[in-house]
């Protein structure tokens, strides 16, 4: 595919004629290795040759400058640069010619010569014949269709390639989702298309004329295909490659802090890095096979540039790997792995020739360095504190007692640069995993801090005059710190010694738990980061600062997710960890987790909000305006995207380059997984955005029945917002029907507790109208953000749920909270109704009590009293026949609740309203 | 449409060895005829053609370096896979290296069988002082494999055209022994075409010029 110009030289007249009729002049030629330069085939009209003409073509090295100075036997001079040969004629510009390509030739006798296939004649005078060799490379798609334009002098082939991709699209409207019939598909379809070109008569004379028109005519071909093709077929492949690319993506991504220097990269090619990565970068803009290679070679290319000394510095295979595997780390681009897969199986011109041509070999490196970067042989993500820690403490040299001791010197001795020193090796401690010495080093520490702190009388009083601490002998300078105050002579003594005793003891600086290297990381910090949650524990324990943060403001819990240690986030979390804490590029955990592809992480973030009762940000943004939706959608994580999606994330919100989830999702697979949300919304941001709902019911009648409006209640212009209520609602109402209250309250953000001690009392709602104590107070104030009467797509809220499912406990708390007593739904029925007719008497009497209206109808006219005389709900009846009901009222078809009653022989019912209205 | 096109034959070769050997060198000595040379028309030299007509045989070898790095070593099935040839390096002033050229040794005669041709070389013989590893051992290894082995020194440049010719001419010879293997076999269940034969009579045309 690298349409390099070829021809087989010993076909070619001129140099048939030299070797068959200048037998002599040859053989000397082969003696001397002289350069014999033929042109190709075509570029000389005449089939003539006079001695002139070959002398003119066999080329003399010259003695000073063989490689790029010779002279013909004609006695001109010649010189060769970049493979363009440069003749030298007296009163004309110069001639050129290009070197299309060089064969070596070996006699039976092994003697070797060197023949140029060149462009054109190195003859001025010559008549230069048909110029039809058209560009040597195809760079682009334009090149393509300008070839298939011109070739063929017009648009119907090209016309015909459009006409037969369409009709493959229309016959096969959802591509197969799987490599091998996919392949096979197209690879019919590229046939096809080349039978078309090659069917018109001038594209087929001239492929028969050169051989080089035909691979042209090939490239350009399947070219024009791909681009046509490339919408629909990329992304089938991207979904058959979902699994692979979503891998990958993670492996990246837990490494995307390297460096050039950890992959053992020269530093002289430092200065092309970012000129690479941005010219691969642009891989995904192209769509055909042929310009994501070129564009690999590019890239490639760039690297291999002068460095800063104006030295060439040539690119090795050993340099040029681990440059590769940096710009594909780095290039950020989430579907490598369908990148590779499309140039691998859809390159069918290049079928055939051998595997070995350079595009072959080109995209041979790209999956080499996809493998390398897949096999996780980069030895995972540098730590962070590895660029300022040389890390020499191995699990031996810890063992060793020299260390130790000198470890324990080094704390014992007041040198006010230990503490850098130990901090560093209480770190190597945490990584090593050696929990017990952690344990002694820093409780000792913090014995030490409390024991200065108990003696803090003795403090104030110490002057450090340096004489007196060289006088001091130092007898007891490695007893623990609580001895050194049992050896003052008296707790409150200040003598010399005594002070000095003390004030040694002061200088002392020794990490303790809450110690920050200059990175501001804690202890805590680095045990998340290589996820030791056994060291975890015990920081915890001794009362480490759980949210501390370092200079990016990370917590150990934003560590702890990055890096995937379920165990050290949990642990993090029971002791509460603030959950949705952002750092310095408003990151919270939870994108951190998903960025790089930690399902148990996301998981157990998630899990814990819900199971604690804590709100965790879902559609947090961060710096971008990414949510974690949108990662999970970008770097293919299905089964993350999946699990937020299902706990509410919202995939129609944009980000800072107004880009969705959706925008971001490179397959199918992800696509459908955000969908499975997506057709309930709309419909509820459908109805959010109508106003006011007047339904006429029956007007004849003069029933007429105003629908309360449901949607005032967000008329937000922002569907998202709404959206997001609407999940919020759902999922209450879901946690209602399940008889959770304490899931219900926490959805609406209503604290549980404060309803229970004393839900005795609620029944008498206010001890006075302006009484001020607790219970009257959180009655008052309760009242959260969240609007307790939100509603769902079909008008109910939270009471008309609790009053359904018989949940009075809740409809107090509801009330309290300011919830609507006759709020209607969208066929109109209040939660009186619906207790009425699911028998609910205790929410009736609660519901009565607080001022639901009894006489309240629905659309058909039922007032609740109908309803539990439809369904023969003896105690519902009871309860609302005692609260006076107007016994007189029609509904929708004219019938009393008596009427009703009768129809369905609820004898009691009948009983039970005709006594009440004989008492009446 | 077949592995040679219009009698021409195309060979894909590969070169192991570890780092600091000299491939690249070699393959430069071999395509630009430069040893480090700053003149080079090609930068990049991990990937290089070369067209070579042996007694009117065409032959576009393309040569294909590799990284030697001990950590890239598991990407080499991906490199040397429906390759014709491979040319394994060594130091001669190194043990190691010949023995790592023992271990791909290994694990081509398992991975490709006897379908690529070996060829052993041992470079810098400029360093002939300084060796380490025994003429006869290299050379009884690599008769005891089936490869041939070279003295080469991309600096001097020796050997290294010896080296490519005797691989080329191997390759094809490999290449005609295997297509007339095939014909016959084939033809003993269906004449279907006669692709396969074409490089032999296309050859044995060239050889009476």
């Amino acid at each position: 595919m690298d349409g390099a110009y070829d021809e087989i030289i010993s076909d070619n007249p001129f140099f048939v004629e030299l070797k068959n009729e200048y037998t002599n002049l040859f053989q000397h030629c082969i003696s001397q290795s002289w350069v014999v330069c033929v042109p190709r085939i075509g570029s000389l009209t005449t089939r003539v040759f006079t001695v002139e003409d070959f002398c003119a073509h066999i080329l003399v090295p010259s003695d000073e400058l063989p490689e790029t100075n010779y002279s013909t036997l004609t006695e001109k001079q010649v010189t060769v640069s970049n493979k363009v040969i440069i003749l030298e004629v007296t009163k004309e510009l110069p001639l050129q010619s290009h070197i299309l390509f060089e064969e070596t030739f070996y006699t039976e006798d092994f003697l070797k010569y060197k023949v140029w296939c060149i462009e054109s004649p190195l003859e001025p005078t010559r008549n230069v014949g048909d110029n039809t060799i058209t560009k040597e490379y195809l760079t682009s798609i334009n090149d393509c269709i300008d070839l298939l334009w011109t070739q063929a002098a017009g648009r119907q082939v090209l016309d015909q390639i459009e006409q037969s991709v369409q009709v493959f699209l229309k016959k096969q409207p959802s591509l197969p989702i799987a490599i091998g019939p996919l392949k096979d598909a197209v690879s019919e379809l590229y046939t096809q298309c080349l039978q078309y070109a090659l069917q018109n008569r001038r594209l087929r004379e001239k492929s028969k004329a050169c051989k080089q028109i035909l691979e042209n005519i090939k490239i350009a071909v399947e070219c024009y295909m791909q681009q046509i093709l490339f919408d629909a077929l990329f992304k089938p492949i991207c979904t058959c490659c979902s699994y692979e690319d979503s891998h990958l993506n993670k492996k990246i991504r837990n490494m995307c802090d390297i460096q050039l220097r950890d992959l053992d990269i020269k530093k002289e090619l430092y200065h092309a890095v970012p000129k690479a990565k941005q010219i691969l970068s642009k891989i995904d803009s192209y769509n055909t096979v042929l310009e994501k290679v070129l564009c690999l070679k590019q890239a490639l290319n760039a690297i291999n540039k002068k460095d800063s000394s104006n030295n060439v510095v040539l690119l090795t295979a050993d340099d040029l790997l681990p440059v590769f595997v940096f710009l594909v780390i780095k290039s950020g681009l989430p579907n490598w792995y369908s990148q590779l897969t499309y140039m691998k199986e859809f390159r069918f011109s290049g079928v055939g020739r051998s595997d070995g041509d350079e595009s072959a070999f080109l995209i041979t490196t790209l999956e080499a360095v996809i493998e390398h970067i897949q096999s996780g042989a980069l030895a995972g993500p540098p730590d962070p504190e590895s660029y300022y820690y040389e890390s020499n403490l191995t699990e031996e040299n810890l063992n060793n007692r020299q260390r130790k001791n000198s470890l324990t010197e080094s704390i014992s001795t007041s040198d006010t640069n230990s503490r850098d020193e130990t901090l560093e090796y209480i770190f190597e401690l945490v990584k090593a995993n050696h929990t017990e010495q952690i344990q002694t080093i820093l409780l000792r520490n913090q014995r030490h801090l409390e024991s200065i702190h108990a003696n803090d009388n003795n403090m104030l009083k110490i002057t450090l005059e340096s004489d007196l601490l060289n006088d001091y002998d130092e007898d007891d300078d490695s007893g623990s710190d609580t001895e050194i105050y049992q050896k003052l002579c008296h707790p409150l003594c200040n003598c010399k010694k005594c002070c000095s005793k003390i004030s040694k003891n002061l200088l002392r600086t020794s990490p303790t738990v809450n110690s920050r290297d200059s990175h501001g990381l804690t202890p805590l910090h680095v045990a998340c980061i290589h996820g030791k949650a056994a060291i975890v524990e015990i920081l915890i324990e001794m009362r480490a600062e759980i949210d501390a943060t370092d200079l990016n403001e990370c917590t150990a819990l934003h560590y702890a997710a990055s890096r995937g240690h379920q165990n050290a986030l949990l642990l993090l979390l029971h002791s509460g960890a603030h959950i949705n804490q952002a750092n310095i590029d408003k990151n919270t955990p939870l994108h951190l987790a998903v960025n790089n592809g930690h399902l148990n992480c996301v998981k157990a973030l998630i899990y814990f909000a819900e199971h604690s009762r804590k709100m965790i940000m879902i559609n947090s943004a961060n710096e971008s305006g990414n949510t974690p939706l949108h990662l999970a959608s970008k770097w293919g994580y299905e089964g993350i995207a999946r699990l937020l999606i299902e706990n509410g994330a919202e995939p129609s919100l944009q980000n800072r380059y107004n880009k969705t989830a959706f925008d971001y999702a490179h397959n199918l697979k992800i696509l459908q997984v955000l969908k499975s949300v997506t057709p309930n919304l709309y419909e509820y941001i459908h109805i959010t955005t109508s106003d006011v709902k007047v339904l006429n019911y029956r007007n004849d009648k003069n029933l007429t029945f105003k629908l309360q409006k449901m949607t005032l209640r967000y008329q937000d212009n922002n569907p998202s917002k709404a959206v997001e209520n609407l999940k919020l609602i759902d999922r209450i109402l879901k946690a209602i029907s399940y008889g959770d209250v304490k899931l219900a309250c926490f959805y609406m953000n209503i604290n549980y507790a404060d309803y229970v001690d004393d839900s005795n009392q609620l029944k008498d709602s206010s001890c006075h109208p302006l009484c001020e104590c607790k219970m009257c107070k959180k009655k008052t104030e309760s009242c959260t953000e969240f609007d307790v009467n939100f509603s769902d797509s079909n008008g109910f809220t939270a009471l008309h749920y609790a009053s359904r499912y018989g949940l009075d406990e809740l409809c107090n708390i509801l009330i309290l909270n300011k919830a609507n007593v006759n709020c209607s739904n969208k066929k109109g029925q209040t939660p009186l109704h619906l207790a009425a007719l699911n028998n609910k008497t205790g929410v009736i009497r609660v519901l009565l009590d607080n001022g639901a209206n009894i006489n309240a109808v629905d659309i058909t006219g039922n007032t609740p009293l109908h309803d539990a005389s439809d369904m023969g709900n003896i105690g519902a009846a009871k309860i609302l026949i005692s609260y006076g009901p107007n016994m007189t009222m029609l509904n929708g078809s004219e019938k009393t609740a008596l009427k009703i009653a009768k129809e369905r022989v609820h004898l009691t019912i009948i009983d039970l309203i005709e006594k009440h209205a004989n008492n009446s | 449409m077949s592995g040679a096109t219009n009698g021409s034959y195309n060979f894909k070769v590969v070169l192991l060895g570890e780092g600091c050997v000299g491939k690249t060198s070699i393959l430069l000595r071999y395509i630009e005829d430069k040893f480090n040379d700053k003149h080079l028309t090609t930068l990049q030299a991990t990937f290089l053609n070369k067209k070579i007509n042996i007694n009117g045989k065409r032959i576009n070898l393309s040569i294909w370096d590799t990284a030697g790095q001990e950590k890239f070593h598991a990407l080499g099935p991906i490199y040397y896979r429906n390759s014709n040839g491979a040319i394994l390096v060594y130091d001669i002033t190194d043990e190691d290296s010949f023995g790592k050229v023992k271990n791909w040794v290994k694990e081509l005669k398992k991975m490709l069988g006897s379908d690529i041709v070996l060829v052993i070389a041992g470079n810098k013989v400029d360093l002939e002082h300084e060796r380490t590893v025994p003429l006869e051992e290299a050379e009884s290894y690599a008769n005891m494999v089936g490869a041939k082995h070279f003295y080469t020194s991309a600096k001097l440049n020796q050997g290294v055209e010896d080296l490519f010719l005797e691989l080329t001419r191997e390759m094809t010879e490999r290449h005609d022994r295997n297509a007339q293997a095939d014909v016959s076999r084939t033809s003993r269940v269906l004449v279907v075409e006669d692709e396969a034969p074409a490089p032999s009579s296309c050859c044995s045309g060239a050889k009476h010029n």
